[in-house]
């Protein structure tokens, strides 16, 4: 029995395709408003002349790195704690579930969580996030975002032994600090990741309407 | 997205359960209830998707994009309604035997079946009449319901009009019958491959055989990826590939005026260069190799190769007849017949210096010279390209000049080499079919195309406009087309000018279109058919690449009223009385059937072909086909089940591919099917054929050629460096929301993807916009207007608009909304006739009209609304 | 937008009613003291009513923001680790508390001391409940709320709007009792004036320390995380007449009115003039905590993706 269910992400091979994203949107059948895995583009850099040929505009340190989140099934999950209802609960495997039918919608556990995973469902009324597929789990199988990659960029299991496997990076730019909730995640960064906090860079994407 | 508080919620809550949807199903005809849905467009998969496992079955499916993955994508299917899919799971993943895992866009596929936006019956225009009634509400009228029968009467009836009244040559597009009974003009010219189509067969005797097999990438040391992004432009596996040859220890370079999504992951080193200025920079590096190259201190030239296996490098290996200065080293050297360096005048003026390409391709010269040396110092080197830029004005020329690299670094013919057309299902995996459908066995021929005349898809536009069109060099001829057939093919959405498709959609008296959404076809359209989806299809059949097979067959019955095209033709073709009533064709059934009984694959050893599947007498009775039983690898049953056979592969294996390997070896037992049998730096056969196409004379040899709408057109003053009025490039990279045009119908694709505008932050900042603002971009053609996304990733002086967005163009603001890549480029038929997508020219100023909504919540195009 | 006007309503008419009924309870002991508890019923008692409805009100708004009103009842559950479900909690038993207290008071049930002990109850569970709303907004992930500026603003909201609110009240019951009884007027007058003067006081004092505390906080945010600096900039940018808007109106509720409050309530004779003094400093004042809370809900820069 886990102790610690965790996602591992190898941002090292994520080209910030989505297929992970529209993997959990098709099998939870997610309405368009509603994403529980999230790929983000951040990168930065700039333009400036050559040195020494002005004519010419080069890249200064131009870069750019996906990254593919859901939930983190935290170790210290803050909208469980938030939630008043007791709607949200972490088991004994490390899942953090949202019990709908306890849920208020009052979507303070949207204010608590440093990843956006808790998000509304307005037909529903209630809150909803990543369940880490725990049906799939039960059935022994994958959750839909790891089985889909085309990279095999995702994977999950113990958070023990994905340390052990591959190192204790938990945040990069553009998650937050890993101090706040202690997600269970495990990463390999890519090249150019920034650590969480010290980005020099951005989400790049349309800003919000 | 507008809140709803839990007054409204109570007010309007509908309980959506499993017994109202199937009350739904049975009220609207036995299929799948579909009805506005609350910001998803699915409303009856939100209460099929609460099914139990138990109650549904997955059925294997792939997706039909045309992006070289048709990759596997499984369907649960609840009452005739797919409401969860699935990729690959058919084996255990591992590197060498890799599971065909898809994208964003065919995880979304049933979206497109079952999206309220279906169409579900035949429709006319409301305003229509023979001859077309108000042709200029063509893109905005409304839709009524008809009949089969009655559309199908329109059709006929205005077929023989037509072809009665105006004769031959009438008809723009059409299905067999309609070419059997008066002819229908066809459009020729390559889209994808751009230049690469007339160049490599003459150059290079064919397009695929230039790369090696995905294992032996695995050798390279490097990897050249110019203007390529795999991970989007065959989105599936190809990426995968390539990941794999790093992790294998090559190195990546990337040529490209975006820092793409495959850079991000495999680009040791990233070359920023100017849309369509390859050839420029080609030639400097052959400049670079050929005058630095010291065969005993510093070999930089496969002179081996080039000695036995090419012609045209120097005067000394030229065809007969030819002219002595039409050799590549004396062009790029820049000197004249007596080996001197040529005067300003002289074809071959000036010398293809680093200094003289950087000024054109904006890479610095020390950048172009350290490049040619490090893939000619590296071996082996794969030289791979990804055909965006072939897809430039003039850029004929890009493909010798590339081939002719190629040649000098040695990459062809070795192992952990290879080189050119990097794309499609071959992207990162080339080499011949490891397994192969058999024949379909069908028992009617087909008909000819009474009509020859075919029209260059550049031209197209103009000639139903203009009524005339390019038949020979300095020859126009008339034609007159009052009919447009827009079936398989999107050509109003994805061939240039379409401005020009819009007008002349409007001034034909007929058209009509077949899709399973309002596409662009239809909504200019006079008639709108509705066709079945691969998924309401038996009878597909494909490799997603070499190493598999797919055998898909109905997911689900056809919905609403949508047919089949072979049905919808043949029912033309009666009325036409172009086909026999009494004689039809075999099912799909079965000749999908007689096409997997066929089917080959190869032995371990890599040579003998082996039939795949068994088949016992009682399986034929089980799928219900007609056939012989027979002994193959696999029970047909089995395979059927799965929908998948993939060839197991690992290292060392006999399937590997090194592309030319023989032809390097022996070049007069295995010659290219060039004229000359070799690689050809001077191509007669290119030059003569081309200028016979009737727009340009170019020599036999890799020229510069300046691309119209290119770089150096967005200035009025080259010299000086003045800029004119479309300052800026633009250009239409792939992107994950659509294959070409297929998907961006799609809800949840439109809001993982939306249809950004890309633009450097010091091209903005010159023009006073900001990231996220709305910018109107402005071509010689017309206007697009779209919000702005800001990013480093481009290089100042270069814009993107993605591929493939459908047009909004919005009568009253006289602009196109949706951001439609070939709304903005203009046709220009040059050299072989292909379409320069990638050279185009722009001005883009901030727009302060009406904002746009995100294209997710665009309303879905319905065209009869239902209560 | 819904529901940030709904919490603006809850927090403002929750905070209001708790103010109010503080001050109703202190000016009670005192005036009691100096004139009787008689007189003292007299003054404070009418604007129980008021104190419920809004915080009735003020209530009913807060389940308005819910996606699942009718299980609100479990929003109590988790006031083991939720300051939420803590102040959901606090709020149920103010509003039972006030109630009984406000019910024992007009219908004259059981002993003075006993309606005394409720009403002090009620006050103290009332301070909680300001207490747990701030610690409400006090999360890890909300740079712009978590700092001392939030619950020290939150006090000062209360007690600004407490005093005022019953300022206009005190005022309006002495209308009322003038028209009833014109006879008892004259020492109610009295002791109206006086209070109506260390109403003037306090609300300037509050004004100052709102003065004080907003440029600090905004220093702070200006000069913290990037999602702090973010909201700096919403306040500075889009949100910025608002602001200059909210603070014209509290200086001119609080200290203009208010001084012209406390110079009227100094002679007899004005009590026309005090009672336009007092609705017009509440009005004002009551805008300006609107649009201060607007700006607290819209100033939101959470740590998020």
């Amino acid at each position: 029995m886990a102790k610690q269910l965790a996602f591992y992400f190898d941002a090292s091979a994520c080209t910030g395709c989505k297929a992970c994203a529209m993997a959990c949107k098709d099998k939870n059948n997610l309405p368009v408003g509603i994403n529980w895995r999230k790929v983000f583009d951040y990168g930065g850099g700039g333009w400036i002349q050559h040195p020494a040929h002005p004519e010419f505009m080069i890249p200064n340190n131009v870069f750019v790195y996906s990254t593919s989140t859901a939930c983190m099934h935290c170790e210290k999950p803050l909208c469980a704690e938030a939630c008043p209802a007791k709607a949200i609960f972490k088991r004994d495997d490390g899942v953090v579930l949202i019990d709908k039918d306890l849920c208020i919608g009052c979507r303070y556990c949207e204010w608590a969580c440093p990843y956006g995973a808790p998000q509304f469902n307005e037909e529903l009324g209630v809150m909803t996030k990543c369940d880490f597929c725990q049906d799939y789990l039960a059935q022994g199988q994958n959750p839909a975002c790891v089985d889909q990659c085309p990279q095999r960029a995702l994977g999950f299991g113990e958070l023990d032994e994905l340390r052990q496997m591959y190192g204790n990076i938990n945040a990069i730019e553009p998650l937050p600090s890993s101090d706040i909730s202690h997600p269970a995640i495990v990463i390999t960064p890519h090249k150019h990741s920034q650590p969480s906090g010290q980005g020099t860079g951005r989400i790049i994407k349309l800003p919000e309407v | 997205m507008t809140e709803k508080n839990f007054l409204t919620k109570a007010l309007t809550k509908t309980a959506l359960t499993r017994r109202s949807f199937l009350k739904w199903s049975a009220a609207l005809g036995g299929t799948a209830a579909l009805a506005g849905g609350l910001g998803y467009g699915l409303k009856a998969v939100e209460a099929a998707a609460e099914q139990a496992a138990n109650e549904g079955k997955w059925v294997p499916a792939a997706c039909w994009g045309n992006c070289g993955g048709r990759c596997y994508n499984a369907a649960y299917v609840v009452d005739g309604v797919v409401t969860r899919q699935k990729t690959d799971d058919t084996h255990p993943d591992s590197p060498d035997f890799p599971q065909q895992r898809g994208c964003a866009r065919g995880r979304a596929q049933r979206h497109r079946v079952f999206g309220a936006d279906r169409i579900k019956y035949p429709m006319k225009r409301a305003h229509w009449e023979p001859g077309g009634g108000d042709k200029s509400l063509r893109g905005r009228d409304e839709w009524v319901r008809i009949t089969w029968d009655e559309a199908l009467d329109i059709v006929a009836s205005e077929i023989k009009r037509i072809s009665e009244t105006y004769g031959p040559n009438s008809i723009l597009w059409g299905t067999e019958a309609v070419g059997a009974y008066c002819g229908y003009i066809n459009t020729w010219g390559s889209t994808s491959s751009g230049t690469w189509a007339y160049t490599a067969p003459r150059v290079f005797g064919s397009q695929s055989t230039m790369g090696n097999d995905r294992l032996d990438m695995r050798n390279s040391k490097l990897i050249i990826m110019w203007s390529t992004d795999p991970t989007v432009c065959s989105a599936g596996s190809p990426a995968y590939h390539y990941l794999l040859s790093k992790r294998a220890g090559a190195k990546f370079i990337f040529v490209d005026p975006f820092y793409n999504w495959s850079a991000q992951v495999l680009a040791d080193e990233w070359i920023p260069i100017r849309p369509g200025t390859d050839t420029a920079m080609l030639l400097a590096m052959g400049y670079v190799l050929i005058s630095e190259d010291d065969p005993e201190n510093n070999p930089l030239i496969d002179w081996d190769f080039v000695n036995r296996c090419t012609i045209g490098f120097d005067k000394n290996n030229l065809p007969d007849g030819a002219d002595p200065e039409d050799n590549y080293k004396d062009y790029v050297l820049g000197l004249d017949r007596r080996g001197r360096v040529a005067a300003e005048g002289h074809k071959n003026y000036p010398p293809k210096t680093p200094e003289w390409a950087s000024e054109i391709c904006g890479v610095p010269p020390e950048k172009i010279r350290s490049f040619a040396l490090e893939i000619a110092q590296t071996k082996p080197v794969a030289f791979m390209e990804g055909d965006a830029s072939a897809r430039i004005n003039d850029a004929q020329t890009m493909g010798q000049a590339f081939t002719a690299i190629a040649a000098l670094i040695g990459s062809i013919g070795v192992s952990g080499g290879g080189f050119g057309q990097t794309r499609h299902s071959a992207a990162g995996n080339r080499g011949p079919n490891l397994i192969s459908a058999g024949s379909a066995n069908t028992v009617l021929e087909s008909l000819d195309n009474l009509c020859e005349l075919r029209i260059n898809n550049n031209e197209f536009w103009d000639a139903v406009l203009t009524g005339e069109y390019t038949s020979a060099v300095n020859e126009k001829t008339q034609v007159n087309i009052q009919m447009v057939y827009h079936t398989k093919g999107s050509h109003l959405q994805t061939k240039v000018g379409q401005a020009r498709g819009i007008q002349a959609m409007r001034k034909v008296e007929f058209a009509l279109a077949t899709d399973f959404h309002m596409a662009t076809g239809c909504r200019y359209s006079d008639v709108v058919l509705p066709v079945t989806t691969m998924w309401e299809r038996d009878n597909y059949i494909t490799n997603p690449n070499r190493e598999a097979l797919f055998w898909m067959n109905k997911v689900v019955e056809p919905l609403f009223e949508a047919k089949d095209d072979d049905w919808i033709d043949r029912q033309l073709g009666l009325r036409l009385g172009v086909y026999d009533p009494a004689v039809e064709e075999i099912s799909d059934k079965q000749q999908s059937f007689n096409r997997i009984a066929g089917a080959t694959v190869l032995a371990a050893d890599g040579k003998t072909k082996e039939t795949l599947v068994t088949i016992t007498q009682e399986d034929l009775d089980a799928l219900g086909v007609e056939g012989t039983p027979q002994t193959g690898l696999i029970p047909v049953m089995e395979y059927f089940e799965k929908g998948t056979y993939q060839v197991p592969r690992k290292d060392g294996d006999n399937f590997s591919y090194i592309a030319n390997q023989a032809f390097r070896e022996d070049p007069e037992a295995n010659p290219l099917r060039t004229e000359s049998g070799k690689v050809e730096l001077h191509c007669r056969v290119l030059a003569e054929d081309i200028y016979n196409l009737g727009w340009s004379k170019i020599r036999p040899i890799p020229e510069y050629i300046p691309a119209k709408r290119g770089y150096e057109e967005t200035f009025s003053d080259w010299k000086n460096k003045v800029k004119g009025p479309y300052p800026l490039q633009m250009y239409n990279k792939h992107y994950w929301r659509r294959s070409h045009s297929e998907f961006d119908n799609v809800l949840p694709l439109r809001e993982l993807f939306p249809q950004e505008f890309n633009m450097n932050p010091i091209d903005a900042e010159a023009r006073g916009i900001k990231d996220g603002d709305m910018v109107k971009i402005t071509s010689s053609e017309g206007s697009s207007i779209r919000r702005v996304c800001l990013t480093e990733r481009i290089m100042p002086g270069v814009t993107n608009l993605p591929h493939g967005a459908w047009t909004e163009f919005d009568d009253e603001l006289g602009v196109d909304k949706a951001g439609s890549d070939n709304y903005l480029e203009a046709p220009v038929p040059t050299v072989e006739g292909h379409s320069g997508f990638n050279s185009q020219i722009v001005q883009v100023e901030k727009w302060d009209g009406p904002r746009l909504l995100p294209d997710s919540q665009w309303p879905q195009r319905i065209p009869i609304k239902e209560v | 937008m819904l529901r940030e006007l709904a919490l603006i309503a809850f927090t403002i008419l929750a905070q209001m009613s708790v103010g109010a009924f503080l001050v109703l309870g202190v000016v009670k002991f005192f005036v009691a003291r100096k004139a009787g508890q008689e007189e003292a019923d007299r003054m404070g008692d009418r604007s129980l009513i008021a104190i419920i409805i809004v915080l009735g009100l003020g209530m009913l708004a807060s389940l308005w923001h819910l996606g699942n009103p009718l299980s609100a009842p479990r929003a109590v559950t988790n006031f083991a680790t939720s300051w939420l479900s803590r102040e959901i909690l606090a709020g149920v038993v103010f509003a039972v508390l006030g109630l009984l207290y406000a019910v024992l008071q007009w219908f004259k049930l059981g002993p003075i001391i006993l309606r005394n002990i409720i009403g002090w109850l009620a006050g103290l569970v009332g301070i909680v409940l300001v207490l747990c709303m701030a610690m409400v907004y006090m999360l890890p992930t909300q740079p712009a709320w978590n700092n001392l500026a939030t619950p020290i603003s939150f006090f000062t909201t209360t007690l600004l709007l407490g005093v005022l609110a019953m300022g206009a009240a005190y005022v309006a019951n002495y209308a009322y009792l003038k028209k009833k009884n014109p006879g008892c007027a004259d020492q109610q007058c009295e002791l109206l004036r006086n209070v109506l003067r260390w109403i003037a006081v306090v609300a300037v004092i509050l004004l100052g320390i709102e003065f004080v505390l907003i440029p600090v906080y905004l220093v702070s945010l200006a000069t913290g995380s990037p999602q702090a600096v973010e909201s700096a900039k919403l306040i500075a940018g889009p949100l910025g007449l608002t602001f200059l808007f909210r603070m014209i109106l509290a200086f001119l509720g609080a200290g203009v009115f208010g001084f012209f409050l406390y110079q009227n309530a100094q002679s007899a004779g004005r009590e026309k003039v005090l009672s336009y003094m007092a609705y017009a400093a509440f009005i004002l004042v009551f805008v300006a905590e609107v649009l201060g809370r607007f700006i607290f809900y819209s100033s939101q820069v959470g740590i998020t993706l």
